[in-house]
């Protein structure tokens, strides 16, 4: 069944136009947010086997920062975003509009930091999407996570691997030119709803 | 380290190879249950995401339960019996913590109670254990003397009790 939505061509092409919508509107929110320019690359929507899925962060084992929503509503579903330590201690200098380097280590005031950066950038997402497309979501309050790569993931892979070994994954890379921050967005849809969303609105 | 064999999600491995080392990186939620037989030098390391098999699911070493028969044929298969092996559970954390958001099922905790639960029901010897909390984990498993060393994401390292060495 799995297979069966994952290779269906109206399904993703929702999604495309969803990701399109959101992830532009999430840039400018991120933008804002910093003051500075956010570039984005063009959002993709893939499926990969699970297994394969901590290799795109460079491997299972490497310390990261994921910043995680669930949204719930019409679209439902898990959002992480996803910085190595050092982009992510820099990127918490530009949010506290302090110089960079000030910002050492994940303490309260950074992963707070953090946290409303992912969910400004995740409301954006949404708000657009709900504008473009009718479809509203709700985002849960942002956890940050410390820790290795591999054992974030696990977060939103148990939802995926109980439908399959295959996830739908929705991807954007968010840079900003001057400080060198790369920060990964994915969105696994949850897909039983997205399914019903589809065919239900026709 | 060089040279490991990454175990990734949903996988299993089992070496005779004395120069072999078993690893399963980054494991969150996810447990890892490791076997070794310390006269035969024979070792196996199972990366499960969760606790039960779903019917139809295709691939039984995603999950603890099926993945862990799977694992005892493999190793029957090269001749080890279950009572030579000693056993480790490694993993298992609740990754995620927030106020509002907790981890709806506790995966971690069902992954590790699964786990105790199939060493139980199969007869077998657990002679180590580093679970639940709430950081990840790699845990390797060397094959040369049964060794199994798990490392935090701080670069914290603990090498669990072995009989062999004791």
């Amino acid at each position: 069944m799995t297979a069966a939505i994952l290779a269906n061509k109206r399904l993703l092409a929702t999604l495309q136009l969803m990701a399109d919508a959101g992830i532009e509107s999430a840039a400018d929110g991120l933008s804002q947010m910093i003051g500075r320019r956010v570039i984005m690359t063009v959002p993709k929507v893939t499926t990969l086997p699970f297994c394969e899925v901590p290799a795109r962060v460079g491997g299972a084992e490497v310390p990261v920062v994921g910043i995680y929503l669930a949204c719930n509503g019409d679209l439902g579903g898990h959002i992480m975003l996803i910085l190595q330590q050092e982009e992510a201690l820099r990127l918490v200098d530009l949010l506290l509009d302090q110089p960079e380097g000030v910002a050492v280590e994940f303490d309260p005031l950074a992963r707070s930091a953090l946290a409303e950066a992912g969910n400004l950038a995740v409301s954006f997402f949404l708000n657009a999407i709900a504008t473009v497309m009718g479809i509203s979501s709700r985002p849960s309050p942002p956890a940050v996570i410390v820790d290795m790569a591999g054992a974030i993931l696990d977060i939103m892979l148990v939802v995926a691997g109980e439908f399959g070994d295959e996830v739908l994954l929705l991807e954007t890379m968010f840079r900003d030119a001057d400080r060198h921050i790369k920060l990964l967005f994915w969105m696994l849809p949850d897909l039983l709803p997205l399914q019903d969303l589809v065919w239900g609105r026709g | 380290m060089e040279g490991a064999i990454a175990v990734g999600l949903g996988e299993l491995a089992i070496s005779a190879r004395p120069e072999s080392v078993l690893a399963a990186f980054g494991l969150g939620s996810c447990v890892a249950l490791i076997a070794f037989d310390s006269t035969r030098k024979i070792g196996g390391l199972l990366h499960a995401l969760l606790p039960m098999h779903r019917n139809g699911d295709r691939n039984p070493t995603k999950f603890v339960d099926t993945g862990m028969i799977e694992m005892l044929a493999q190793l029957s298969a090269l001749g080890v019996r279950p009572k030579q092996l000693d056993w480790w559970i490694v993993g298992g954390a609740q990754m995620l913590t927030a106020p509002g958001l907790s981890d709806r099922f506790n995966i971690g905790a069902q992954n590790i109670a699964m786990a105790q639960a199939a060493v139980e029901r199969h007869q077998l010897r657990l002679v180590g254990q580093d679970t639940g909390g709430y950081q990840g984990r790699t845990v390797r498993l060397f094959v040369a003397d049964g060794s199994v060393v798990v490392r935090y994401v701080n670069g914290q390292q603990s090498v669990l009790p072995n009989p062999v060495g004791s």
